[in-house]
Protein backbone atom coordinates (compact mmCIF):
# COMPACT_ATOMS: atom_id res chain seq x y z
CA UNK A 1 0.00 0.00 0.00
CA UNK A 2 1.40 3.39 -0.86
CA UNK A 3 1.25 6.41 1.37
CA UNK A 4 0.50 9.42 -0.69
CA UNK A 5 1.36 12.93 0.31
CA UNK A 6 0.27 16.27 -1.02
CA UNK A 7 0.62 16.57 -4.73
CA UNK A 8 0.29 12.90 -5.51
CA UNK A 9 -1.61 12.17 -8.66
CA UNK A 10 -4.92 10.76 -7.48
CA UNK A 11 -6.00 9.37 -10.83
CA UNK A 12 -7.07 5.75 -10.89
CA UNK A 13 -3.94 3.67 -10.38
CA UNK A 14 -3.28 1.12 -13.11
CA UNK A 15 -3.45 -1.75 -10.61
CA UNK A 16 -7.20 -1.25 -10.22
CA UNK A 17 -7.27 -0.19 -6.58
CA UNK A 18 -9.75 2.47 -5.56
CA UNK A 19 -8.81 6.14 -5.74
CA UNK A 20 -7.70 7.22 -2.30
CA UNK A 21 -9.36 9.94 -0.25
CA UNK A 22 -7.46 12.13 2.20
CA UNK A 23 -7.64 9.56 4.99
CA UNK A 24 -6.36 6.79 2.80
CA UNK A 25 -3.64 9.08 1.52
CA UNK A 26 -2.11 9.12 4.95
CA UNK A 27 -2.39 5.41 5.71
CA UNK A 28 0.39 2.97 6.24
CA UNK A 29 3.01 5.41 7.39
CA UNK A 30 4.09 3.11 10.12
CA UNK A 31 4.43 -0.03 8.17
CA UNK A 32 5.53 -1.45 4.86
CA UNK A 33 5.18 1.10 2.14
CA UNK A 34 6.52 4.52 2.49
CA UNK A 35 5.27 7.57 0.83
CA UNK A 36 7.77 8.66 -1.59
CA UNK A 37 10.38 11.21 -0.91
CA UNK A 38 10.17 14.45 -2.82
CA UNK A 39 12.76 14.36 -5.55
CA UNK A 40 14.71 17.09 -3.81
CA UNK A 41 15.18 14.93 -0.77
CA UNK A 42 16.51 11.96 -2.59
CA UNK A 43 19.94 10.66 -1.88
CA UNK A 44 22.47 9.30 -4.21
CA UNK A 45 20.98 10.93 -7.29
CA UNK A 46 22.01 7.92 -9.31
CA UNK A 47 25.75 8.42 -8.71
CA UNK A 48 27.93 5.63 -7.26
CA UNK A 49 28.01 6.05 -3.49
CA UNK A 50 31.29 7.05 -1.84
CA UNK A 51 31.33 3.76 0.08
CA UNK A 52 32.05 2.03 -3.21
CA UNK A 53 35.63 3.22 -2.80
CA UNK A 54 35.78 1.43 0.56
CA UNK A 55 34.44 -1.69 -1.09
CA UNK A 56 36.94 -1.50 -3.92
CA UNK A 57 39.78 -1.11 -1.44
CA UNK A 58 38.68 -4.14 0.53
CA UNK A 59 38.21 -6.11 -2.69
CA UNK A 60 41.77 -5.23 -3.71
CA UNK A 61 42.96 -6.31 -0.29
CA UNK A 62 41.37 -9.73 -0.48
CA UNK A 63 42.62 -10.37 -3.97
CA UNK A 64 46.22 -9.59 -3.12
CA UNK A 65 46.42 -10.90 0.42
CA UNK A 66 44.05 -13.88 0.37
CA UNK A 67 45.78 -16.09 2.83
CA UNK A 68 46.48 -13.35 5.34
CA UNK A 69 43.01 -11.79 5.29
CA UNK A 70 41.41 -13.14 8.37
CA UNK A 71 40.14 -11.81 11.66
CA UNK A 72 42.93 -9.68 13.04
CA UNK A 73 43.66 -10.73 16.61
CA UNK A 74 45.53 -8.03 18.48
CA UNK A 75 46.19 -9.55 21.89
CA UNK A 76 42.62 -10.64 22.40
CA UNK A 77 40.90 -7.91 20.39
CA UNK A 78 39.23 -9.40 17.36
CA UNK A 79 38.07 -7.47 14.30
CA UNK A 80 35.55 -8.67 11.73
CA UNK A 81 34.02 -6.82 8.80
CA UNK A 82 31.83 -7.19 5.75
CA UNK A 83 31.05 -5.15 2.66
CA UNK A 84 28.53 -5.89 -0.06
CA UNK A 85 27.45 -4.16 -3.24
CA UNK A 86 24.16 -4.97 -4.92
CA UNK A 87 22.44 -4.39 -8.23
CA UNK A 88 18.71 -4.46 -8.92
CA UNK A 89 16.78 -4.50 -12.17
CA UNK A 90 12.97 -4.71 -12.39
CA UNK A 91 10.76 -5.21 -15.40
CA UNK A 92 7.93 -3.02 -14.12
CA UNK A 93 7.82 -0.50 -11.28
CA UNK A 94 10.75 0.87 -9.33
CA UNK A 95 11.48 -1.05 -6.16
CA UNK A 96 12.76 0.03 -2.76
CA UNK A 97 13.10 3.69 -3.83
CA UNK A 98 15.68 2.73 -6.46
CA UNK A 99 15.32 3.47 -10.17
CA UNK A 100 15.43 -0.28 -10.62
CA UNK A 101 13.59 -0.24 -13.96
CA UNK A 102 16.79 1.26 -15.40
CA UNK A 103 19.03 -0.93 -13.25
CA UNK A 104 20.34 0.50 -9.99
CA UNK A 105 23.52 0.16 -7.99
CA UNK A 106 22.22 2.16 -5.03
CA UNK A 107 22.63 -0.78 -2.71
CA UNK A 108 25.67 -0.93 -0.46
CA UNK A 109 26.26 -2.31 3.00
CA UNK A 110 29.31 -2.29 5.21
CA UNK A 111 30.07 -3.05 8.84
CA UNK A 112 33.03 -3.54 11.10
CA UNK A 113 33.04 -4.94 14.61
CA UNK A 114 35.57 -5.11 17.36
CA UNK A 115 35.23 -7.37 20.36
CA UNK A 116 37.30 -8.63 23.24
CA UNK A 117 36.85 -11.37 25.82
CA UNK A 118 37.75 -9.71 29.08
CA UNK A 119 37.29 -12.98 31.00
CA UNK A 120 36.10 -16.52 30.29
CA UNK A 121 32.48 -15.46 30.64
CA UNK A 122 32.61 -11.74 29.86
CA UNK A 123 32.75 -10.29 26.38
CA UNK A 124 32.39 -6.73 25.10
CA UNK A 125 32.08 -5.47 21.59
CA UNK A 126 30.77 -2.88 19.17
CA UNK A 127 29.71 -3.00 15.55
CA UNK A 128 29.52 0.05 13.28
CA UNK A 129 27.34 -0.10 10.20
CA UNK A 130 26.45 1.99 7.19
CA UNK A 131 24.15 1.27 4.29
CA UNK A 132 22.70 2.85 1.20
CA UNK A 133 19.45 1.43 -0.14
CA UNK A 134 18.02 3.66 -2.81
CA UNK A 135 17.13 6.86 -1.01
CA UNK A 136 17.41 5.28 2.43
CA UNK A 137 20.37 5.00 4.66
CA UNK A 138 23.20 7.31 3.85
CA UNK A 139 26.86 7.84 4.39
CA UNK A 140 26.65 8.29 8.14
CA UNK A 141 27.95 5.45 10.25
CA UNK A 142 25.68 4.07 12.94
CA UNK A 143 26.19 1.89 15.93
CA UNK A 144 24.64 -1.42 14.93
CA UNK A 145 25.18 -2.98 18.34
CA UNK A 146 27.35 -2.27 21.34
CA UNK A 147 27.12 -4.54 24.30
CA UNK A 148 28.57 -6.36 27.22
CA UNK A 149 27.80 -10.06 27.44
CA UNK A 150 28.14 -11.85 30.76
CA UNK A 151 27.50 -15.57 30.60
CA UNK A 152 26.89 -16.85 34.10
CA UNK A 153 26.66 -20.43 32.82
CA UNK A 154 25.19 -22.27 29.85
CA UNK A 155 21.68 -21.87 31.29
CA UNK A 156 21.78 -18.13 31.92
CA UNK A 157 23.47 -15.10 30.46
CA UNK A 158 22.92 -11.34 30.28
CA UNK A 159 23.54 -8.87 27.48
CA UNK A 160 23.16 -5.14 27.92
CA UNK A 161 23.62 -2.17 25.66
CA UNK A 162 22.37 -1.87 22.13
CA UNK A 163 21.40 -5.44 21.33
CA UNK A 164 20.08 -7.03 18.17
CA UNK A 165 16.47 -8.12 18.66
CA UNK A 166 15.81 -11.83 18.40
CA UNK A 167 12.47 -12.34 16.63
CA UNK A 168 11.58 -15.02 14.13
CA UNK A 169 14.28 -16.85 12.25
CA UNK A 170 16.20 -13.90 10.83
CA UNK A 171 15.34 -10.55 12.46
CA UNK A 172 18.64 -10.15 14.30
CA UNK A 173 20.72 -11.23 11.31
CA UNK A 174 18.65 -9.86 8.41
CA UNK A 175 21.25 -7.26 7.42
CA UNK A 176 24.20 -9.67 7.39
CA UNK A 177 24.32 -10.47 3.71
CA UNK A 178 27.35 -12.75 4.06
CA UNK A 179 25.51 -15.47 5.99
CA UNK A 180 22.60 -15.93 3.60
CA UNK A 181 22.06 -17.50 0.24
CA UNK A 182 19.33 -14.91 -0.39
CA UNK A 183 19.91 -11.33 -1.50
CA UNK A 184 16.48 -10.27 -0.25
CA UNK A 185 14.85 -12.09 2.64
CA UNK A 186 11.07 -12.60 2.45
CA UNK A 187 9.89 -9.01 2.56
CA UNK A 188 6.57 -9.78 4.20
CA UNK A 189 8.47 -10.72 7.34
CA UNK A 190 11.73 -8.78 6.99
CA UNK A 191 11.15 -5.50 5.16
CA UNK A 192 14.58 -4.23 4.22
CA UNK A 193 13.35 -0.64 3.96
CA UNK A 194 11.87 -0.60 7.46
CA UNK A 195 14.32 -2.77 9.33
CA UNK A 196 15.86 -0.16 11.61
CA UNK A 197 12.88 -0.09 13.93
CA UNK A 198 12.84 -3.84 14.45
CA UNK A 199 16.53 -4.58 14.25
CA UNK A 200 17.80 -3.67 17.70
CA UNK A 201 16.86 -2.25 21.06
CA UNK A 202 18.71 -0.39 23.75
CA UNK A 203 18.24 -2.34 26.92
CA UNK A 204 18.99 -5.80 28.15
CA UNK A 205 18.55 -9.44 27.27
CA UNK A 206 18.59 -12.60 29.31
CA UNK A 207 19.33 -15.78 27.43
CA UNK A 208 20.33 -19.37 27.88
CA UNK A 209 19.77 -23.03 27.06
CA UNK A 210 17.85 -25.54 29.15
CA UNK A 211 18.66 -29.20 28.45
CA UNK A 212 15.49 -31.30 28.42
CA UNK A 213 17.19 -34.66 28.59
CA UNK A 214 18.95 -36.88 26.08
CA UNK A 215 15.82 -37.68 24.12
CA UNK A 216 14.10 -34.30 24.35
CA UNK A 217 16.69 -31.85 23.07
CA UNK A 218 17.38 -28.37 24.39
CA UNK A 219 15.19 -25.31 24.87
CA UNK A 220 16.89 -22.01 24.07
CA UNK A 221 15.34 -18.80 25.33
CA UNK A 222 15.81 -15.05 24.99
CA UNK A 223 13.91 -12.37 26.89
CA UNK A 224 14.44 -8.67 26.38
CA UNK A 225 13.20 -5.24 27.32
CA UNK A 226 14.27 -1.79 26.33
CA UNK A 227 13.75 1.07 23.95
CA UNK A 228 13.54 0.85 20.18
CA UNK A 229 14.08 3.84 17.92
CA UNK A 230 13.38 4.58 14.29
CA UNK A 231 16.54 5.76 12.62
CA UNK A 232 16.22 9.21 10.98
CA UNK A 233 17.49 7.67 7.73
CA UNK A 234 14.84 4.95 7.74
CA UNK A 235 11.93 4.55 5.37
CA UNK A 236 9.41 5.41 8.06
CA UNK A 237 10.89 8.89 8.55
CA UNK A 238 10.79 9.48 4.80
CA UNK A 239 7.13 8.56 4.80
CA UNK A 240 6.30 11.12 7.45
CA UNK A 241 8.32 13.82 5.72
CA UNK A 242 6.16 13.50 2.64
CA UNK A 243 3.07 14.08 4.73
CA UNK A 244 4.51 17.20 6.25
CA UNK A 245 5.71 15.54 9.42
CA UNK A 246 9.38 16.45 9.52
CA UNK A 247 10.97 14.67 12.41
CA UNK A 248 14.24 16.09 13.67
CA UNK A 249 14.60 13.61 16.48
CA UNK A 250 14.14 9.87 16.32
CA UNK A 251 10.80 8.27 17.05
CA UNK A 252 10.72 5.46 19.48
CA UNK A 253 9.08 3.63 22.27
CA UNK A 254 9.33 0.83 24.74
CA UNK A 255 9.75 -2.69 23.55
CA UNK A 256 9.82 -6.06 25.21
CA UNK A 257 9.47 -9.64 24.15
CA UNK A 258 11.05 -13.02 23.92
CA UNK A 259 11.94 -16.03 21.84
CA UNK A 260 11.75 -19.72 22.62
CA UNK A 261 13.32 -22.22 20.27
CA UNK A 262 13.40 -25.95 20.75
CA UNK A 263 16.45 -27.70 19.42
CA UNK A 264 14.73 -31.04 18.92
CA UNK A 265 16.30 -34.49 19.31
CA UNK A 266 16.23 -34.72 15.51
CA UNK A 267 19.61 -33.24 14.62
CA UNK A 268 19.21 -30.05 12.64
CA UNK A 269 15.51 -29.52 13.40
CA UNK A 270 14.54 -26.41 15.37
CA UNK A 271 11.02 -25.21 16.13
CA UNK A 272 10.28 -21.92 17.78
CA UNK A 273 8.15 -18.91 18.45
CA UNK A 274 8.76 -15.26 19.20
CA UNK A 275 6.62 -12.44 20.53
CA UNK A 276 7.50 -8.77 20.40
CA UNK A 277 5.59 -5.82 21.86
CA UNK A 278 6.44 -2.38 20.60
CA UNK A 279 5.07 1.11 21.01
CA UNK A 280 5.95 4.19 18.94
CA UNK A 281 5.56 7.85 19.74
CA UNK A 282 6.98 10.81 17.92
CA UNK A 283 6.35 14.53 17.80
CA UNK A 284 7.09 16.81 14.86
CA UNK A 285 6.44 20.56 14.54
CA UNK A 286 3.27 19.91 12.56
CA UNK A 287 1.95 16.78 14.19
CA UNK A 288 2.59 13.51 15.90
CA UNK A 289 2.34 9.76 15.57
CA UNK A 290 1.21 7.28 18.19
CA UNK A 291 1.23 3.51 18.07
CA UNK A 292 0.10 1.84 21.30
CA UNK A 293 1.93 -1.28 22.47
CA UNK A 294 1.44 -3.83 19.69
CA UNK A 295 2.03 -7.57 19.91
CA UNK A 296 3.78 -9.17 16.95
CA UNK A 297 3.98 -12.98 17.09
CA UNK A 298 6.11 -15.26 14.95
CA UNK A 299 6.10 -19.05 14.55
CA UNK A 300 8.84 -20.87 12.70
CA UNK A 301 10.68 -24.10 12.02
CA UNK A 302 13.93 -24.87 10.28
CA UNK A 303 15.86 -27.97 9.33
CA UNK A 304 19.55 -27.74 8.50
CA UNK A 305 21.70 -30.75 7.88
CA UNK A 306 24.80 -30.96 5.74
CA UNK A 307 23.74 -29.86 2.26
CA UNK A 308 20.04 -29.30 2.89
CA UNK A 309 18.28 -26.33 4.45
CA UNK A 310 14.50 -25.99 4.87
CA UNK A 311 12.59 -23.32 6.77
CA UNK A 312 9.14 -21.85 7.18
CA UNK A 313 7.72 -19.00 9.20
CA UNK A 314 4.38 -17.30 9.90
CA UNK A 315 4.16 -13.77 11.27
CA UNK A 316 1.39 -11.38 12.15
CA UNK A 317 1.85 -7.61 12.43
CA UNK A 318 -1.39 -5.87 13.48
CA UNK A 319 -1.23 -2.08 13.52
CA UNK A 320 -3.69 0.33 15.07
CA UNK A 321 -1.97 3.71 14.97
CA UNK A 322 -2.99 7.36 15.01
CA UNK A 323 -1.49 10.15 12.97
CA UNK A 324 -2.17 13.76 13.87
CA UNK A 325 -1.32 16.30 11.16
CA UNK A 326 -2.24 19.85 12.09
CA UNK A 327 -5.75 19.34 13.50
CA UNK A 328 -6.57 16.25 11.46
CA UNK A 329 -6.56 12.95 13.32
CA UNK A 330 -6.09 10.02 10.98
CA UNK A 331 -6.50 6.44 12.22
CA UNK A 332 -4.47 3.78 10.53
CA UNK A 333 -5.43 0.13 10.84
CA UNK A 334 -3.57 -2.72 9.18
CA UNK A 335 -3.47 -6.46 9.85
CA UNK A 336 -0.34 -7.73 8.12
CA UNK A 337 -0.08 -11.51 7.88
CA UNK A 338 2.88 -13.09 6.19
CA UNK A 339 4.41 -16.50 5.75
CA UNK A 340 7.18 -18.04 3.73
CA UNK A 341 8.61 -21.45 2.87
CA UNK A 342 12.18 -21.83 1.68
CA UNK A 343 14.67 -24.50 0.79
CA UNK A 344 18.26 -24.63 -0.38
CA UNK A 345 20.83 -27.23 -1.37
CA UNK A 346 24.60 -27.06 -1.52
CA UNK A 347 25.62 -28.49 -4.85
CA UNK A 348 29.31 -28.45 -4.01
CA UNK A 349 31.78 -26.64 -1.81
CA UNK A 350 31.43 -23.35 -3.68
CA UNK A 351 27.86 -23.42 -4.98
CA UNK A 352 24.53 -23.20 -3.18
CA UNK A 353 21.09 -22.85 -4.81
CA UNK A 354 17.65 -22.36 -3.38
CA UNK A 355 14.15 -21.03 -3.69
CA UNK A 356 11.43 -19.52 -1.55
CA UNK A 357 7.83 -18.40 -1.74
CA UNK A 358 6.75 -15.42 0.35
CA UNK A 359 3.12 -14.44 0.93
CA UNK A 360 1.86 -11.22 2.53
CA UNK A 361 -1.66 -9.84 2.86
CA UNK A 362 -3.24 -6.95 4.72
CA UNK A 363 -6.29 -8.62 6.22
CA UNK A 364 -7.76 -5.25 7.25
CA UNK A 365 -8.36 -4.41 3.60
CA UNK A 366 -9.51 -6.11 0.42
CA UNK A 367 -6.76 -8.68 -0.11
CA UNK A 368 -7.76 -9.27 -3.71
CA UNK A 369 -6.44 -5.83 -4.59
CA UNK A 370 -2.75 -5.77 -5.60
CA UNK A 371 -2.13 -2.88 -3.20
CA UNK A 372 -3.04 -5.17 -0.30
CA UNK A 373 -0.98 -8.23 -1.05
CA UNK A 374 2.50 -9.26 -2.12
CA UNK A 375 3.38 -12.74 -3.32
CA UNK A 376 6.93 -13.41 -4.34
CA UNK A 377 8.48 -16.52 -5.88
CA UNK A 378 12.26 -16.40 -5.71
CA UNK A 379 15.16 -18.45 -7.04
CA UNK A 380 18.72 -17.82 -5.89
CA UNK A 381 22.26 -18.95 -6.40
CA UNK A 382 25.48 -18.22 -4.52
CA UNK A 383 29.11 -18.86 -5.47
CA UNK A 384 31.88 -18.64 -2.89
CA UNK A 385 35.20 -17.83 -4.57
CA UNK A 386 36.93 -18.47 -1.26
CA UNK A 387 35.93 -18.22 2.43
CA UNK A 388 36.00 -14.41 2.19
CA UNK A 389 34.56 -13.42 -1.19
CA UNK A 390 31.24 -14.40 -2.72
CA UNK A 391 28.70 -13.54 -5.39
CA UNK A 392 24.95 -14.03 -5.55
CA UNK A 393 22.26 -13.84 -8.19
CA UNK A 394 18.52 -13.88 -7.58
CA UNK A 395 15.28 -13.69 -9.53
CA UNK A 396 11.94 -12.48 -8.16
CA UNK A 397 8.49 -13.04 -9.64
CA UNK A 398 6.44 -10.56 -7.68
CA UNK A 399 2.66 -10.26 -7.63
CA UNK A 400 1.04 -7.38 -5.77
CA UNK A 401 2.29 -3.96 -4.73
CA UNK A 402 1.81 -3.98 -0.96
CA UNK A 403 5.52 -4.02 -0.14
CA UNK A 404 8.56 -2.06 -1.21
CA UNK A 405 7.04 0.50 -3.56
CA UNK A 406 7.12 4.28 -3.29
CA UNK A 407 5.06 6.71 -5.31
CA UNK A 408 7.82 9.26 -5.93
CA UNK A 409 9.84 6.63 -7.80
CA UNK A 410 6.67 5.38 -9.48
CA UNK A 411 4.94 8.63 -10.55
CA UNK A 412 2.88 6.86 -13.22
CA UNK A 413 1.42 4.38 -10.78
CA UNK A 414 2.19 0.71 -10.33
CA UNK A 415 1.76 -2.35 -12.46
CA UNK A 416 0.37 -5.22 -10.35
CA UNK A 417 3.19 -7.63 -11.25
CA UNK A 418 6.90 -7.24 -11.65
CA UNK A 419 9.91 -9.41 -12.32
CA UNK A 420 13.21 -8.51 -10.76
CA UNK A 421 16.80 -9.57 -11.14
CA UNK A 422 19.25 -8.82 -8.37
CA UNK A 423 22.94 -9.52 -7.97
CA UNK A 424 25.44 -8.95 -5.21
CA UNK A 425 29.09 -9.36 -4.47
CA UNK A 426 30.44 -9.31 -0.97
CA UNK A 427 33.52 -9.61 1.12
CA UNK A 428 33.76 -10.66 4.74
CA UNK A 429 36.29 -11.74 7.30
CA UNK B 1 30.24 -60.16 -16.46
CA UNK B 2 31.23 -62.08 -13.35
CA UNK B 3 34.52 -60.20 -13.22
CA UNK B 4 32.74 -56.85 -13.60
CA UNK B 5 30.32 -57.73 -10.80
CA UNK B 6 33.23 -58.67 -8.54
CA UNK B 7 34.97 -55.47 -9.39
CA UNK B 8 31.89 -53.43 -8.51
CA UNK B 9 31.46 -55.30 -5.23
CA UNK B 10 35.12 -54.83 -4.40
CA UNK B 11 34.85 -51.14 -5.17
CA UNK B 12 31.73 -50.71 -3.05
CA UNK B 13 33.31 -52.62 -0.21
CA UNK B 14 36.43 -50.52 -0.31
CA UNK B 15 34.35 -47.34 -0.36
CA UNK B 16 32.44 -48.52 2.69
CA UNK B 17 35.57 -49.41 4.61
CA UNK B 18 37.15 -46.14 3.49
CA UNK B 19 34.17 -44.17 4.87
CA UNK B 20 34.31 -46.07 8.16
CA UNK B 21 38.06 -45.57 8.35
CA UNK B 22 37.66 -41.79 7.81
CA UNK B 23 35.50 -41.49 10.90
CA UNK B 24 38.43 -42.79 12.89
CA UNK B 25 40.89 -40.42 11.25
CA UNK B 26 40.32 -37.61 13.74
CA UNK B 27 41.42 -37.51 17.36
CA UNK B 28 40.11 -35.10 19.97
CA UNK B 29 42.83 -33.19 21.78
CA UNK B 30 42.53 -31.06 24.89
CA UNK B 31 44.73 -29.07 27.18
CA UNK B 32 46.05 -31.09 30.12
CA UNK B 33 44.12 -28.86 32.51
CA UNK B 34 40.89 -30.42 31.21
CA UNK B 35 39.89 -32.96 33.81
CA UNK B 36 37.43 -35.05 31.81
CA UNK B 37 38.70 -37.96 29.75
CA UNK B 38 35.62 -38.43 27.59
CA UNK B 39 32.97 -36.18 26.12
CA UNK B 40 29.55 -36.97 24.69
CA UNK B 41 28.85 -36.30 21.03
CA UNK B 42 26.07 -33.92 22.08
CA UNK B 43 28.35 -31.87 24.31
CA UNK B 44 31.05 -31.83 21.65
CA UNK B 45 28.62 -30.52 19.06
CA UNK B 46 27.16 -27.95 21.47
CA UNK B 47 30.62 -26.59 22.33
CA UNK B 48 31.61 -26.26 18.70
CA UNK B 49 28.38 -24.50 17.67
CA UNK B 50 28.58 -22.13 20.62
CA UNK B 51 25.55 -23.20 22.66
CA UNK B 52 27.72 -24.60 25.44
CA UNK B 53 30.81 -23.01 26.90
CA UNK B 54 31.61 -25.54 29.61
CA UNK B 55 32.58 -29.16 29.91
CA UNK B 56 30.41 -31.56 31.89
CA UNK B 57 32.47 -30.84 35.01
CA UNK B 58 31.68 -27.12 34.75
CA UNK B 59 35.12 -26.00 33.63
CA UNK B 60 35.41 -23.50 30.80
CA UNK B 61 35.82 -24.92 27.29
CA UNK B 62 37.78 -23.11 24.56
CA UNK B 63 37.03 -24.71 21.19
CA UNK B 64 39.59 -24.27 18.43
CA UNK B 65 39.36 -25.36 14.82
CA UNK B 66 41.37 -25.84 11.68
CA UNK B 67 40.77 -23.51 8.76
CA UNK B 68 40.25 -26.40 6.39
CA UNK B 69 41.57 -29.75 5.27
CA UNK B 70 40.49 -33.38 5.58
CA UNK B 71 40.62 -33.52 9.38
CA UNK B 72 38.46 -30.39 9.61
CA UNK B 73 35.88 -31.80 7.20
CA UNK B 74 35.77 -35.19 8.90
CA UNK B 75 35.42 -33.61 12.34
CA UNK B 76 32.58 -31.31 11.25
CA UNK B 77 30.80 -34.09 9.39
CA UNK B 78 30.94 -36.70 12.13
CA UNK B 79 30.79 -34.63 15.31
CA UNK B 80 29.04 -31.37 14.40
CA UNK B 81 26.87 -32.58 11.54
CA UNK B 82 27.67 -29.63 9.29
CA UNK B 83 29.83 -28.92 6.29
CA UNK B 84 32.58 -26.27 6.59
CA UNK B 85 30.55 -23.62 4.75
CA UNK B 86 27.49 -23.93 7.01
CA UNK B 87 29.74 -24.05 10.09
CA UNK B 88 31.43 -20.83 9.01
CA UNK B 89 28.10 -19.10 8.21
CA UNK B 90 26.64 -20.06 11.54
CA UNK B 91 29.57 -18.57 13.44
CA UNK B 92 29.54 -15.47 11.29
CA UNK B 93 25.91 -14.95 12.24
CA UNK B 94 26.83 -15.08 15.91
CA UNK B 95 29.78 -12.73 15.42
CA UNK B 96 27.94 -10.11 13.37
CA UNK B 97 24.90 -10.11 15.69
CA UNK B 98 27.11 -9.71 18.76
CA UNK B 99 26.07 -13.05 20.18
CA UNK B 100 29.37 -14.86 20.09
CA UNK B 101 33.06 -14.92 19.29
CA UNK B 102 34.37 -17.16 16.54
CA UNK B 103 36.67 -20.00 17.67
CA UNK B 104 40.29 -19.48 16.79
CA UNK B 105 41.18 -21.22 13.57
CA UNK B 106 44.59 -22.51 12.59
CA UNK B 107 46.10 -23.22 9.23
CA UNK B 108 47.97 -26.31 10.37
CA UNK B 109 47.49 -29.13 12.83
CA UNK B 110 50.82 -28.42 14.47
CA UNK B 111 49.80 -24.83 15.22
CA UNK B 112 46.46 -26.03 16.59
CA UNK B 113 48.10 -28.63 18.81
CA UNK B 114 50.62 -26.10 20.09
CA UNK B 115 47.81 -23.68 20.98
CA UNK B 116 45.80 -26.40 22.70
CA UNK B 117 48.86 -27.37 24.72
CA UNK B 118 49.35 -23.78 25.89
CA UNK B 119 45.73 -22.77 26.55
CA UNK B 120 43.80 -23.93 29.61
CA UNK B 121 40.46 -25.41 28.63
CA UNK B 122 41.31 -25.66 24.94
CA UNK B 123 39.64 -28.41 22.89
CA UNK B 124 40.46 -29.24 19.30
CA UNK B 125 41.08 -32.06 16.86
CA UNK B 126 43.77 -33.39 14.58
CA UNK B 127 44.47 -36.34 12.34
CA UNK B 128 47.22 -37.58 14.64
CA UNK B 129 49.37 -36.55 17.54
CA UNK B 130 52.88 -37.57 18.51
CA UNK B 131 54.31 -38.47 21.87
CA UNK B 132 55.96 -35.04 21.97
CA UNK B 133 52.65 -33.18 21.85
CA UNK B 134 51.81 -31.93 25.31
CA UNK B 135 48.06 -32.54 25.05
CA UNK B 136 45.65 -35.18 26.23
CA UNK B 137 43.30 -37.28 24.16
CA UNK B 138 39.57 -37.27 24.78
CA UNK B 139 37.24 -40.08 23.80
CA UNK B 140 33.92 -39.22 22.18
CA UNK B 141 31.00 -41.22 23.51
CA UNK B 142 27.35 -41.27 22.52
Amino acid sequence: MIVEGPGYDSDQPPDGSKPKDLTHRCKAVLHRKAPPIHSGQGRGGGSVPGCMYLFLFLFFLVCTCRESVCAQDLNGIVVHAYVSQGFLFSSNNNYLSMKSSDGSLQWTDAAVNISDSLADNLRVGIQLHMYQLGEFGGSNVQVDWALGDYRVNDNFGIRAGKVKTVWGLFNDSQDIDAVFLWILLPQGSYSIDHKSFYLAHIGGDVYGGLPLGKKAGTLHYVGYAGQATVDLNDGYIKQFANLGLIFTSSLGGKTYGGDLRWETPVQGLTIGSSADVQAVDGTAPTGSVHLPPTLTPSFYAQFSRRKVYLAGEYDRIPINATLTIESTVIPFVEDGRSWFAMGSYRLCKNVQVGSYYSHYVNKAADTTQPANHSKDFVVSGRYDFNPYFYAKIEGHFLHGTALGYYSDTNPNGLAPDSKMLSAKIGFTF
Amino acid sequence: MKKARCLVLLLLGSLGSWSAARAQDVVLVANKSVKISEITNADLRAIFIGTKTRFADGSHAVPVTLKGGPAHEVFLKHYVGENPEEFRSQWRKLVFTGQGAMPRAFGSESALIEYVADTPGALGYASRISSHDNVKLLAAVK
